[in-house]
């Protein structure tokens, strides 16, 4: 399946905005696949949003989702 | 009392001190207001291993953030009685001295107003999808974290 990626914040100098094909059933899964494509999000802080929802729970996901990929916030 | 439509907080730039004295001024018809409460964030040149902060470049997740900042505006509605509510966040890039942040609650009493400021500016701060870039003199930068 195809799902979308969007970054932010310092996320966004070494992941860019991409459709990613990848067979993953739910955003821990996916974190775990995300940690191995892009290994500088080991140790790192993040959270994900699934269709524009902070994930607080693992959640499943589906075929054409979008998933942001979000740093500690530091507006203000 | 409950305000249904998602607000746009975000300006492109500076917040300038011309704009929140006309926010100020559009409440003078609203006499039943007895008390104003106003925070307005301004970008600091911080010294960071020796080099100055020159400004603070700000992005967002903006429909999220402002998703977000609809669910709190109606949380502190409910909390506080207050009579008006105004938030304005800064996006791209602000110069140290300039206005990033301007929150302005207004009630009956000072209470609910004081409160409430205090309240919205902490919750800002630790929970929209907005993300600062300290940008240094030499264009050097680092991404600021909220402590």
């Amino acid at each position: 399946m195809e799902i979308e990626i969007i970054s932010f914040g310092k996320i966004s100098e070494f992941i860019n905005n991409q459709k990613l094909s990848i067979d993953v059933e739910s955003t821990d899964d996916l974190k775990t696949h995300l940690e191995k494509i892009f290994p500088q999000l080991v140790g790192m802080k993040y959270k994900l949003a699934l269709n524009k929802n902070i994930v607080q729970h693992n959640c499943a996901i589906k075929d054409n989702d979008s998933i942001a990929i979000m740093p500690p916030f530091s507006g203000g | 009392m409950s305000e249904k439509k998602i607000k746009n907080i975000f300006v492109n730039g500076p917040v300038s001190p011309e704009f929140i004295a006309n926010s100020i001024g559009n409440h003078n018809t609203k006499t039943d207001i007895g008390g104003h409460s106003i925070f307005l964030g301004q970008v600091r040149n911080d010294e960071i291993d020796g080099k100055i902060v020159s400004a603070i470049a700000y992005t967002a997740f903006e429909d999220l953030a402002l998703t977000k900042m609809h669910e709190i505006r109606e949380e502190i509605f409910a909390k506080y009685p207050l009579s008006c509510m105004h938030i304005h966040h800064s996006l791209g890039v602000i110069g140290a001295g300039e206005i990033c942040l301007f929150v302005f609650t207004s009630s009956k009493h000072r209470k609910p107003a004081i409160e409430a400021c205090n309240e919205l500016v902490e919750r800002i701060k630790s929970e929209l999808p907005i993300w600062g870039k300290e940008i240094f003199a030499d264009e050097t930068h680092q991404w600021k974290e909220n402590i």
